[in-house]
């Protein structure tokens, strides 16, 4: 990084993080000016890499795919006017139907029969036992339409406790990441910058 | 002044000094290397130099600092094994992240652009450009991040699509891995693995175990552990020193906070 990058990267780290001490006029410009360089970011990245490549370059081309392409998505901004926003409904519907086709089949594959074939191994072992009663038990758990009594209120409870023990693992972690990015900045504020660090 | 009145700053400041002292006194802490960075690692292993691998910078710039060392640890092993790398990403900020990491290590070890690495770029339809992988690489991304087209490139000779890509890796924040397993591993049966933060670890594990995912890495800690195999000292291992002592400062501010509300509780 050039020596006028690393002071801009270093001050706008210590008025985000003067947020600490109290809210304050410099912490929010330093958010704003965040929240705009990001969006402008992705408005100008998305307009080279993808409008003019996509749809600009092939539609002076002459690629007639390409004018349906500009066709829905202009149909998408009728959004803005009352009277033709149901214009926009059009490209909506064909994004909502493909997603959905596309979507179902994988989703249901990856993250339903695979987790299961897992869980049913012919070959189980200890860790297999544990999964598989996990699974059951949070099942239990989530079971509302059932009063919750007996053996029932037994096998639910079990599955509190994966909850329980599911929540405190990401929670530790959640904490295993914000510290190392607290690390990534005190690392660039006493090294980068101050160039004190051993 | 009791300490259930202390001012939650003088916390913030305690935090910063568990991490910055280590930083500036570092003691060298070395941990174990956990079965599945020694299975990422493997899988690096087992390919061979020339084989092309497929590299995703699905993260965010809040959370490079975390993420970049794992990143770095993956794609120093890849370029070691002489393996040819493309990149690509489907969130803005990563992009340029990604760029800069790969040139920066391709330059540090004298691989050319083109023959043995290629940035694609941004894509913001995510699910659209996995699906367009498996048809054709230079038809979703004619030309690649320098805007040169993409089939001038020689590292895409004989490369058309997944079937020519022996891994691909998802460096993520978030539940991008999920994607590329349920679009590209599972449509297409290209491996995928994960670089990932630590807090993702919980939801991606499942995946490891049903082997939809084939290697994963994640966090600061495992981005050490990387190092650790590869015998190099990177961000991850000098952050070790900081991230246990402030862990350690945690967990004495949970005891003795809980201690404390106990207490109060048992007075009342």
């Amino acid at each position: 990084m050039s020596e006028p990058a690393i002071w801009i990267s270093a001050l706008c780290t210590l008025a985000i993080y003067s947020f600490l001490y109290r809210d304050n006029p410099v912490y929010r410009a330093a958010e704003q000016i965040l929240v705009g360089l990001s969006v402008g970011y992705l408005v100008v990245i998305t307009v080279r890499s993808t409008l003019i490549p996509r749809v600009w370059t092939p539609a002076t081309d002459g690629n007639p795919w390409a004018f349906v392409a500009a066709a829905l998505v202009l149909l998408m901004w009728t959004r803005l006017h009352p009277k033709a926003g149901w214009l926009s409904r059009l490209p909506l519907a064909l994004v909502v139907g493909a997603g959905a086709g596309l979507s179902i089949p994988a989703l249901l594959k990856a993250r339903v029969t695979s987790q299961m074939a897992a869980v049913l191994t012919p070959t189980p072992d200890f860790n297999t036992f544990v999964g598989a009663l996990g699974v059951i038990t949070t099942l239990a758990y989530f079971h509302f339409t059932r009063p919750r009594t007996g053996v029932f209120d037994g096998v639910a409870r079990v599955g509190t406790w994966y909850l329980m023990i599911f929540f405190g693992a990401t929670f530790g972690f959640t904490i295993m990441s914000r510290i190392s990015l607290l690390l990534g900045r005190s690392e660039f504020l006493l090294g980068t910058w101050l160039g004190i660090l051993p | 002044m009791k300490l259930p009145a202390l001012d939650r700053r003088a916390l913030y400041v305690l935090l910063f000094l568990a991490v910055a002292l280590p930083l500036l006194f570092p003691i060298g802490l070395v941990g174990s290397v956990s079965k599945s960075t020694r299975q990422f690692h493997r899988l690096i292993e087992s390919l061979q130099p020339g084989d092309v691998i497929l590299i995703s910078f699905d993260c965010e710039a809040a959370s490079w600092a975390e993420i970049g060392p794992v990143a770095r640890a993956v794609i120093l092993h890849a370029m070691k094994r002489d393996l040819r790398i493309v990149g690509t990403s489907f969130l803005s900020e990563g992009t340029a992240l990604g760029y800069r990491l790969l040139s920066e290590l391709a330059t540090e070890h004298g691989k050319s652009y083109g023959e043995d690495w290629a940035y694609l770029g941004f894509r913001p339809q995510y699910v659209a450009a996995m699906l367009g992988l498996g048809e054709s690489i230079i038809r979703e991304y004619p030309k690649d991040y320098l805007e040169q087209p993409a089939e001038s490139l020689p590292i895409f000779a004989g490369v058309q699509s997944y079937r020519q890509i022996k891994l691909v890796i998802s460096i993520a924040d978030d539940s991008m891995p999920q994607y590329w397993v349920e679009y590209a591993g599972g449509r297409h049966g290209v491996p995928i693995a994960a670089g990932l933060s630590a807090v993702m670890l919980t939801t991606f594990t499942p995946y490891l175990d049903s082997h939809q995912l084939v290697g994963l890495v994640s966090g600061l800690k495992g981005a050490a552990e990387y190092e650790q195999l590869l015998g190099v000292t990177g961000a991850g291992t000098r952050g070790m020193d900081a991230q246990s002592s402030a862990h350690l400062a945690i967990i004495v501010l949970v005891v003795v906070g809980n201690a404390i509300y106990f207490r109060g509780r048992r007075k009342s």
